[in-house]
C-alpha cells in the first residue's frame, strides 16, 4: 500500500462523508432553499473529491485526465442547476415566508428585468 | 391508501411475479443455443461486417431492414405530433433563464454537440450509435428553447432546417439501401466502401454512414417533437 493509494483512499472517504452529509441535509432541512443549499455546496465538493480520488487511484495520464474532466463538468453544472431551481422557485414564490428579515435577491431580480 | 387497495396491489404484484417465474423457467438453457444465430453472430460478425460493436453490427447490417422500420416509426410519431399540435401561431418567446445559465450553456453546448457527433461516428467501434447520439443532438434544441427562449431556437435552428435534416437522414438510409440493389446485391446490403482495417474509424463498410443518417434523423425528429409541443405551452409568457 503505497502513499499514493493512501491519498486516493483519503479523498474517496472524504467524498463519502460529504455525500452522507448531503443526504442528511436533504432529508432533515425544512424547505426548498435550505435543501438546495445542502445539495449545491456539499454534493459538488463530494463529486469533485471523488473524481480526484479516482484519478489518483488510477494514475494513468489519459484516464486520469478524463476522470478529472468529469469532475470539472460536475463543478460547473451542479451549482448551475441548483441556481436555476432556486431562482425559479423564488420567482414563483414557492415556500417563501411572509415576513423576511433579509431579502437581497429581490433587488437583483428587478435589475435583471430591465 | 386503504387496506383493500394494499391487498389488491399485493395480489397483482404476486401474480406478475409468478408469471415472470413461469416464463423464466420455460426459457431454453444455454446449451440449446449452440447452433443458433447468436453463435453465428458472436463468432463471425467481425469478419463479416467489420464492426467491433456487435449490437451495431446486428442493428445496421444483419437486421438493417428492421432499423429502417424503427426509424419509420419515429417518422410517423413526428408526423402525428406535428399534425395534432401544429398551430398557425409563431412560438411565443420567453426570456429564458438567468444570465449565469445562459453564459454557462454557451460554454457547454459545443461540447455537448461534439459528444453527440462522437457517439454517432464511433457507433461501430464503441457503445452508442445513431439512435443514442441523435438523442443527444436533439437535446441541444431543447437547451436552446429552455435556456435562451424559444424565439432564439426559432431563429437559429428553424423548423425548415429541422425538417430538411430529418428528411435527408432518412433519404441517406434508404439511398444506401437502394445502392445495394444497384450494385447487384440485396436491399440494405453492406457496401464495402472505404474499408480500412477493423477498429479504425472508416471501417465497417456502410454502417457508419447509416449511423450518421439515423443520427441526424433522430436528433431532428426529437427536436421537431419538442418544438411543436412547446408552441402551446409557452403561450402565457412563463417566467422562470
Amino acid at each position: 500500500m503505497t502513499l499514493r493509494i493512501i491519498i486516493a483512499y483519503f479523498f474517496m472517504v472524504g467524498a463519502m462523508l460529504f455525500a452522507v452529509t448531503t443526504t442528511v441535509g436533504l432529508i432533515r432541512f425544512p424547505d426548498v432553499y435550505t435543501r438546495i443549499h445542502a445539495s449545491a455546496v456539499v454534493l459538488t465538493i463530494s463529486a469533485v473529491m471523488l473524481s480526484f480520488g479516482i484519478a489518483i487511484y488510477v494514475w494513468q495520464f489519459y484516464l486520469s485526465m478524463k476522470i478529472l474532466l468529469v469532475g470539472l463538468i460536475f463543478l460547473i453544472t451542479n451549482p448551475l442547476a441548483t441556481h436555476a431551481i432556486a431562482r425559479a422557485s423564488y420567482r414563483r414564490q414557492i415556500a417563501c415566508p411572509e415576513v423576511r428579515s433579509v431579502d437581497d435577491y429581490s433587488d437583483y431580480l428587478e435589475r435583471d428585468q430591465q | 391508501m386503504s387496506k383493500t387497495k394494499h391487498i389488491f396491489a399485493v395480489l397483482i404484484l404476486s401474480l406478475l411475479g409468478i408469471t415472470l417465474l413461469v416464463s423464466l423457467s420455460k426459457l431454453p438453457n444455454q446449451f440449446e443455443y449452440a447452433n443458433s444465430i447468436y453463435h453465428h453472430v458472436v463468432n463471425n460478425s467481425i469478419t463479416e461486417t467489420g464492426s467491433l460493436n456487435f449490437v451495431t453490427a446486428i442493428l445496421y447490417d444483419y437486421r438493417a431492414y428492421d432499423s429502417l422500420g424503427e426509424s419509420t416509426i419515429i417518422f410517423g410519431a413526428v408526423s402525428g405530433i406535428v399534425l395534432l399540435l401544429s398551430r398557425k401561431t409563431l412560438p411565443v418567446s420567453s426570456h429564458g433563464l438567468s444570465f449565469i445559465v445562459k453564459r454557462t450553456f454557451g460554454m457547454l453546448t459545443p461540447f455537448i454537440f461534439l459528444f453527440g457527433i462522437y457517439i454517432i461516428t464511433h457507433g461501430h467501434l464503441s457503445p452508442g450509435g445513431g439512435f443514442q447520439g441523435g438523442v443527444i443532438l436533439g437535446a441541444i434544441s431543447i437547451i436552446f428553447s429552455i435556456v435562451y427562449g424559444s424565439e432564439f431556437d426559432y431563429k437559429r435552428y428553424s423548423p425548415t432546417t429541422k425538417t430538411l435534416l430529418e428528411t435527408s437522414g432518412a433519404l441517406l438510409f434508404i439511398g444506401l439501401g437502394f445502392m445495394g440493389i444497384l450494385l447487384g446485391g440485396n436491399f440494405l446490403m453492406n457496401l464495402n466502401i472505404l474499408n480500412a482495417e477493423v477498429g479504425s474509424l472508416l471501417s465497417a463498410g456502410s454502417i457508419p454512414f447509416i449511423n450518421i443518417g439515423i443520427g441526424f434523423k433522430i436528433g431532428a425528429g426529437l427536436a421537431i417533437i419538442f418544438y411543436s409541443m412547446i408552441q402551446k405551452t409557452f403561450k402565457e409568457e412563463v417566467d422562470l
